[in-house]
């Protein structure tokens, strides 16, 4: 036992988790060849195939988690990397610019600041509540992803009562903030998750009620069926048909995401950070990230229910038609599709693009001669090429396109969010439960009465939506 | 709260408290001092401590603030001077006159321009002497560049205060710009110690000329974008008006001078009330308000930044010829007496006490801080507002630690 | 260019509560009370319609080497002079004297630092405590009789100022201009120095013409 142990006390921690790995690996190895040899491979094989085909919804579903999971990352990272980037402009700053091209990867260093930072519990504080928090928090706004419909056929999970599921998911949020503030044994804390409790548990309630009325346009509560019914162009999205709505569940959700204006759940000048006072380390982030993911999901949100999610907001099938250009795939395989008279364009573009580059870098670079700018600027329309030829397959594809669209609204809506972070100061605590209960509640109200009576009153006259 | 306590306490872990709301770190850890100190740390049912500061955002340097919390309503506030403490009054007996001017520097490190002035009065009015002309105005010059530069602060750190981040930046524009100007006039960007006993350390220069024409060119304008961006901002106005109303009365008694006075329709400018330097040459303003809210403290600055500027016009176009400093003896004994200098600073009247034994350094040396007086003001304000409330008074009451703790 | 309707006014209201005759020099009137005068006086100041001196521009202790004086600056809007009132002659072992928060509750924290500068006992002081040093303090710092002893103060004029020293009390010539003017020979009546003026009677003229 000796022999063993001490050896095994000399590796270091990575080694202590890689070794035993290593020996399953090998084991399962073994194991295979074994199996193999015995002819029982292919038996097994089937079994399992027929059994993950008979589970294939669990399957399913634990991947698109996994994927949601993963996208998160760089939702977040982005997110917070346009707003340092937007609130300097604003503020008539640089923002960051060291790390990576115009500072992008200054949120990723920020996150890897965050892991590296100590990870300590203060004293005095109820542990496991305590850990618990920031998983519960991030979990309540990473889940509600699961229904956002990213794209046509792009979507975590077709849920028919996706709405709902959402609306649910996103209100665990605050029983995180709640656990945050009084698990930290401290009073800012304490006060910054009570006002979670009551400025969230407030403006779920207009949220909800500024949706009733697209439920009751679309009779569904499934989200791809919600953006399905926006198609067409864009005077067919809801926003349309639901401006009060619309404005009602941007408020509501700026609260809900307790972002300036409202975010006195954190206001850093009264309570110093609320309820992440005594957080550090990658719990303190995991708050961040939540909050940066929160804005992204809500965005989204705002874009599915009234922005027509990935709907393009014109369709230009028609002139595209017109012009003798069925789909981009179309020219993208075959150029001859674009007719006779737009043709010898691209026959002439090769030469005369080259020669423009390779004139444009001659100037620029002085000290290169001809010879070496031609090559450079062959090279280069080459590459042009092959990315535009790469776009216009991609345009081709309507999931691509769809995403583009709605990752378009969404970052539009995100941007949104930070210009007010930028511009407003915050709004007191009985300012914004009076705003939520004296203005957006019953303006709320009215929306869906009149919704449904217009409804009712389309369809007596004949005319149904 | 008929369950057993099971909350471990901070202070004591032995001790088991219901909630963390009763933890009682705030309360200090000695018998009561005075009846007050004893009827302000006993809690009430439902009341709570908490402690603000002396690490806190928005406290304007090392202020701590406890206060007794209904909710989020503030029930009564003790604040807790003397983090800052350097004894300054006493370090500038045991140097010479000389010696207090950059002693007195950092005390209102916003507008140290003010502070330093403090010790170079009270010599001059001791020693009856005749300040030339041109040191005078310029003088006055960079007085009122300093008045702007803090003003243009305190714009910023109230929205910043109430959670706008951009004003802040703006109000740095500005600052920045006189700051270096200022370097370019004395040296130094923060605590310029450029005024003498008898006049100015240095002339006007070159490229404070310049810079300062620059600025003036754009400078009305930079405060038409700050009011464009808050004046009319609907979160601002809601937070600010009607908030911490100071009457005429309540100012008067509790000793506040500035802003925060002028704000409740009383014309008190030293400048006007007691004229000294050559302000009775110059025309201007004092603007008056008279809601007495932060909203009005916050109009009211942006006005004085505007008078500060058509004074700074006028001294420019009126600057005499001549010497900038008295012809004084280097070893500077200041006969013996007692004389009292106020002027107005950014924050309110700034004074001085200052009495002399017939050597050369002061006898005594009273500094009179208006934000020590304006932030006694907090304790007639804040008590039934709420917590957020209590950092909007504050920010618009402008206190400088610096100067408070001396 | 001092005020001298505002001293005789207040000769004529006020002129039996006071230690000395008004006095003035440059923009400043001064009168020397008693504590036990203080009280009165600073009401009358403060209610009386013809003074008004409504705005309490500074309180400062004073320590002259013998004994503690409170000066208090006031304004009012119906005189060009500042108004300085000193409050003299309280002893350095018990310096009482009655607080001002009832006619301007600012001064609270004044008297605090009064208070925990020099020792001086504000009586009706709500809330007087330490208010810069802690809570467990004992000396008071900015009496004379304080000294840093690794901070010998480097003069000039006078050499190197040996600050380890204990100064004298009432030493006469580090302190001339401050006469208690409770009466001479009360405390320290600086006779035969150079820059003494003649005597308590006219304390607060001419401060700098005694020399």
């Amino acid at each position: 036992m000796t022999a063993l142990s001490r050896p095994w006390n000399r590796l270091s921690l990575a080694g202590k988790i890689i070794l035993p790995l290593v020996a399953v690996l090998i084991a399962l190895n073994i194991t295979l060849v074994v199996l193999w040899m015995s002819g029982l491979l292919p038996f097994l094989v089937q079994a399992i195939l027929d059994t993950l085909g008979a589970n294939i919804a669990i399957l399913r579903f634990l991947l698109a988690a996994t994927i949601i999971l993963l996208i998160t990352v760089p939702v977040a990272f982005m997110n917070i990397f346009f707003e340092m980037k937007l609130i300097a402009f604003v503020n008539l700053r640089i923002g960051p610019n060291r790390i990576g091209p115009w500072g992008t990867l200054a949120s990723v260093i920020h996150g890897l600041k965050v892991l590296a930072k100590e990870d300590f519990t203060p004293r005095g504080v109820d542990v496991p509540v305590f850990t618990l928090a920031p998983a519960v928090v991030y979990l309540a706004s990473v889940m509600t992803l699961l229904v956002v419909p990213f794209a046509p056929g792009l979507h975590g999970y077709d849920m028919d009562i996706g709405l709902l599921y959402f609306f649910a998911i996103s209100g665990l949020g605050v029983v995180g903030l709640m656990m945050a503030g009084w698990s930290s044994f401290n009073k800012y804390s304490l006060l910054g998750g009570l006002r979670a409790a009551a400025g969230m548990i407030s403006y779920e309630l207009p949220l909800i009620l500024a949706v009733m009325g697209i439920v009751l346009l679309s009779g569904t509560l499934n989200l791809n069926t919600i953006v399905q019914n926006q198609s067409g162009s864009f005077l067919d999205w809801y926003i349309f048909q639901q401006p009060l709505g619309a404005l009602i569940f941007f408020i509501a959700a700026t609260a809900e995401g307790s972002r300036p204006p409202f975010d006195l759940t954190e206001a850093d000048s009264e309570i110093v950070a609320g309820f992440a006072t005594e957080y550090s380390g990658m719990r303190f982030g995991f708050f961040f990230f939540a909050e940066y993911v929160n804005m992204f999901i809500l965005s989204a949100m705002t874009a599915v229910l009234f922005l027509g999610g990935w709907n393009a907001p014109l369709d230009l099938a028609p002139i595209a038609n017109a012009l003798g250009i069925a789909t981009p795939i179309d020219i993208a395989l075959d150029p001859g599709s674009m007719g006779p008279g737009l043709l010898w364009l691209v026959l002439l573009a090769p030469p005369l693009i080259v020669g423009g580059l390779t004139a444009v870098i001659w100037m620029l670079k002085s000290d290169w001669s001809i010879i070496v700018s031609a090559i450079v600027a062959f090279v280069l329309f080459n590459l042009l090429v092959g990315g535009g030829v790469m776009l216009l397959l991609a345009m081709g594809i309507d999931w691509v396109m769809g995403l583009v669209w709605f990752l378009g609204k969404t970052i539009g809506l995100s941007l949104f969010f930070v210009l007010m972070r930028a511009t407003l100061p915050r709004v007191r605590i009985d300012q914004l439960m009076g705003f939520a209960w004296k203005w957006l509640v019953p303006a709320a109200l009215v929306n869906i009465f009149v919704t449904a009576a217009a409804i009712v009153v389309l369809h007596e006259i004949g005319r149904p939506l | 709260m008929t369950a057993e306590p099971r909350v471990r306490s901070l202070d004591d872990p032995e001790i088991l408290v219901h909630s963390p709301a009763a933890i009682i770190d705030a309360v200090p850890p000695y018998p009561p001092r005075t009846e007050r100190e004893a009827e302000f740390y006993t809690l009430a049912d439902g009341e709570m401590f908490i402690n603000l500061g002396p690490q806190h955002p928005s406290t304007h340097g090392v202020l701590r603030v406890v206060l007794k919390l209904d909710g989020e309503r503030v029930v009564d506030l003790d604040p807790v001077l003397g983090y800052l403490h350097r004894g300054v009054e006493k370090i500038c007996e045991n140097g010479d006159w000389h010696h207090a001017i950059s002693n007195c520097d950092p005390l209102e490190y916003i507008a140290s321009m003010f502070s330093e002035a403090m010790p170079v009065l009270v010599a001059e009015k001791l020693l009856d002497l005749d300040v030339p002309r041109r040191a005078e105005y310029i003088r006055v010059l960079a007085w009122e560049l300093n008045r702007i530069s803090s003003h243009a602060l305190f714009i910023g750190w109230l929205a910043l205060d109430l959670g706008g981040l951009t004003p802040i930046l703006y109000g740095f524009i500005e600052r920045d710009e006189i700051v270096e100007m200022l370097a370019a006039l004395t040296g130094q960007k923060l605590l310029f110690n450029y005024l003498r006993i008898g006049g100015v350390n240095g002339d006007l220069n070159h490229e404070f000329l310049s810079r300062l024409g620059d600025w003036m060119g754009h400078a009305a304008k930079r405060i038409e974008d700050q009011m464009r961006l808050m004046n009319e901002n609907e979160i601002f106005v809601g937070r600010t008006r009607g908030l911490g109303v100071l009457t005429r009365e309540t100012a008067l008694r509790t000793c506040v001078t500035g802003p925060p006075l002028r704000a409740t329709g009383v014309p008190y400018d030293v400048r006007r009330a007691h004229p000294y330097s050559v302000y009775p040459e110059l025309e201007f303003d004092i603007p008056t308000r008279t809601e007495g809210d932060s909203y009005a403290r916050y109009l009211l600055h942006l006005e004085e930044i505007r008078q500060s500027i058509h004074i700074i016009d006028q001294v420019l176009h009126q600057m005499p010829d001549g010497p900038v400093m008295a012809k004084l003896p280097r070893l500077l004994r200041v006969p013996p007496g007692r004389a009292w200098v106020a002027f107005e600073s950014p924050r309110g009247q700034y004074g001085a006490y200052g009495i002399s034994d017939g050597t050369d350094q002061p006898f005594r040396l009273r500094i009179h801080d208006p934000s020590y007086f304006t932030l006694q003001a907090v304790g007639e304000l804040v008590p039934g507002h709420l917590v957020a409330d209590t950092m909007a008074i504050m920010a618009s009451l402008d206190p400088i630690m610096g100067g408070i703790d001396k | 260019m001092t005020d001298t309707a505002l001293a005789r006014r207040l000769q004529e209201r006020l002129g039996d509560q006071l230690l000395a005759p008004v006095g003035a020099r440059h923009d400043t009137t001064e009168i020397w009370v008693g504590p036990g005068q203080l009280t009165s006086v600073m009401t009358t100041l403060h209610d009386d319609p013809d003074l008004r001196f409504e705005l309490l521009a500074d309180l400062a202790g004073v320590d002259t080497g013998g004994v503690l004086q409170v000066v208090y600056h006031l304004w009012s809007p119906l005189s060009p002079d500042w108004l300085r009132v000193i409050c003299d002659g309280l002893p350095r072992e018990d310096p009482r004297l009655p607080s001002v928060t009832f006619l301007w509750n600012g001064a609270e924290w004044a008297e605090r630092e009064a208070w925990d500068m020099f020792g001086l006992i504000f009586e009706g002081n709500r809330d007087l405590r330490r208010i810069y040093m802690p809570p467990d303090y004992e000396s008071f710092p900015l009496r004379k009789d304080f000294l840093m002893p690794d901070d010998a103060s480097r003069s000039p004029g006078l050499g190197v100022r040996p600050m380890e020293e204990a100064l004298p009390p009432a030493d006469p010539a580090r302190v001339p201009v401050l006469r208690s003017s409770a009466g001479a020979g009360s405390l320290w009546s600086g006779t035969g120095t150079q820059v003494v003026g003649p005597g308590p009677a006219t304390p607060a003229i001419s401060a700098g013409g005694d020399a």
